[in-house]
């Protein structure tokens, strides 16, 4: 793909300096990482490889299924704001698994972790699918107009 | 059985295994293209480096370096720079599953038979491992971390800070390999169809436009589900906020009396806070630091979880407790906590913060009396500096020489 594309010198100049910028980078930040020592490393090398394997062999496929598993119930296929709404709920759950558990609560400090995120995940999953529905009522009403009128409701 | 055949038997079964892994062609939709991966790594690039620079500078305010002082003003720059740290590294969450998921085919592209070009893939291919695995890991272990939660072994500053620098010289590598792509397919319109793979096929039900808005919306709620810990106008929205603004004094704290184990010594009536000075040493009780002259300041406590608050503290400057010892200005200080334990039991106070005139040894905090758990008898307020190096529980300050 990349080889119908000449780059002109200007763009060669900054590939090789934001590369070698990069590269220099890269390195000054694993010899701080072997500073650490070989435990450290140990450590967080297991969780490295942790979140690559948790992503390209769990989210990923699991992600593949759903969309599967949507693409079958709604026969044809699915709707945007579905999508859309699978997006935003799927993505921001999996950035607050850390408050969702309250794994960091103390107990003898209330102020930490003080909402109940349970609840509120709850909340911002029923507004998630209101405004999936609202979204798909809408599309249906303008794609009806549409057969009506001139113009397609087809964004 | 001869070589050839056993040769062939061989091939069949690498063959048959080769078969059934999925093939970068098996996957169609029109939305996992790079005209979506290009337009979301824009902004997860640009999210990536907010957390870059206000990770070095949060470093910086964390490891006094005698040669570049870290500044005392603004007084709420900390406070800013942490909060972005934090929000940036949430709204990259989103995006960064999104890219993920638009260049999940590539995983799947069989090497070249060509040794020449096997040999750069092999290359790249490392580069976006490393890529990969960096900011997976900096984006969970950082929002662990912004959550007390430390499920691991590792050293997280020392970790956290090593892999920013691995990722964003990946980074910068990945966008050096890819800019002419880049520039071409931001440069033409998202649904055109350039640089696509053959095997794309069929009406997507989205449009890629749509596809990207899906990953920005996502993003932008993902940062005001979580920014009220340190945005007050958002906490009644922030239903996912590590912090709700309330705690004793209308302040949240980050560790207790309780769990620093010192209930007994703060209350204790042989409380002293001792200042030393080149042989001279004055100690003195908690009411002897109310008979001083008070000072009041409204300064954040800013944390390196990215939470913050801002607080009206009353106290005695600092720099009066070292005049009466009669230390010169432009000294460091050491400050000592009740503490027993922990890596912030002592800290070090450059000299531009404990000559500064808004530097309290704070004894009430929004009119009250100082809560236990915010550092009763006595806590450091300095401006512009990190929540754990603002030292509860004082006993001891040190000048040094």
């Amino acid at each position: 793909m990349t080889g119908t594309i000449t780059p002109s010198r200007p763009v060669r100049l900054v590939r090789l300096l934001v590369g070698a910028l990069g590269l220099a980078a890269g390195l000054w930040g694993a010899w701080l990482m072997s500073d650490l020592g070989v435990d450290n490393l140990v450590a967080s090398g297991t969780w490295l490889v942790g979140g690559v394997v948790l992503h390209d062999a769990v989210i990923g496929p699991v992600t593949i299924a759903l969309a599967a598993v949507a693409v079958r119930l709604s026969r044809r296929s699915v709707p945007g704001p579905v999508i859309v709404g699978g997006i935003v709920l799927g993505s921001v759950t999996l950035a607050v698994v850390p408050v969702l558990g309250r794994f960091g609560a103390h107990a003898d400090n209330p102020s930490l972790l003080p909402r109940d995120y349970v609840g509120g995940w709850l909340v911002f999953a029923g507004l998630t699918l209101t405004a999936v529905v609202v979204a798909l009522l809408v599309g249906r009403r303008s794609a009806k107009d549409g057969e009506h009128g001139a113009g397609s409701g087809r964004r | 059985m001869g070589l050839t055949e056993v040769r062939e038997k061989v091939e069949g079964v690498v063959g048959g295994v080769v078969s059934r892994v999925p093939d970068e062609g098996d996957f169609t939709s029109r939305l996992r293209s790079p005209a979506v991966a290009a337009r979301v790594g824009l902004w997860l690039g640009i999210s990536f480096g907010l957390c870059f620079v206000t990770g070095l500078v949060s470093h910086w305010a964390q490891s006094p370096d005698p040669w570049f002082a870290f500044p005392t003003r603004p007084v709420r720059l900390y406070q800013l720079t942490q909060g972005v740290h934090v929000i940036a590294g949430t709204a990259a969450v989103p995006l960064l599953l999104v890219k993920l998921w638009a260049v999940f085919p590539k995983l799947f592209s069989r090497p070249p038979k060509d040794l020449r070009l096997l040999l750069v893939e092999t290359l790249e291919r490392v580069s976006i491992a490393v890529l990969v695995a960096a900011s997976i890991f900096q984006l969970a272990s950082g929002i662990s971390n912004s959550a007390q939660w430390y499920p691991w072994s590792f050293d997280f500053r020392g970790t956290h800070y090593a892999l920013g620098w691995i990722a964003i010289g990946a980074l910068a590598v990945h966008i050096a390999v890819k800019l002419p792509l880049i520039r071409d397919l931001l440069g033409t319109d998202i649904e055109s169809g350039t640089h696509d793979r053959e095997s794309m096929q069929g009406e997507p039900p989205l449009t890629r436009r749509g596809l990207v808005r899906g990953a920005f919306l996502a993003s932008g709620v993902a940062v005001v589900a979580t920014a009220g810990s340190t945005v007050p106008g958002l906490r009644t929205v922030s239903v996912f906020g590590v912090r709700d603004g309330n705690g004793p004094g209308g302040l949240p704290v980050n560790k207790s009396a309780k769990e620093a184990d010192v209930v007994a010594a703060a209350l204790s009536d042989g409380y002293r806070l001792r200042v030393v000075h080149d042989g001279t040493e004055m100690a003195f009780t908690r009411a002897d630091l109310e008979q001083m002259r008070q000072r009041t300041h409204d300064l954040p406590l800013a944390c390196v979880e990215g939470w913050s608050a801002n607080a009206t503290w009353t106290g005695v400057r600092l720099r009066d407790l070292l005049d009466a010892v009669g230390a010169p200005r432009g000294r460091d200080v050491n400050i000592e906590s009740l503490q027993p334990a922990g890596s912030y039991r002592s800290t070090l106070l450059p000299h531009q913060f404990a000559d500064d005139s808004l530097t309290l040894l704070a004894l009430g905090l929004n009119g009250e009396q100082l809560a236990l758990d915010h550092g009763y008898p006595c806590r450091l307020m300095a401006p512009n500096r990190p929540g754990v190096l603002q030292t509860k529980w004082v006993t001891k300050v040190e000048v040094l020489g």
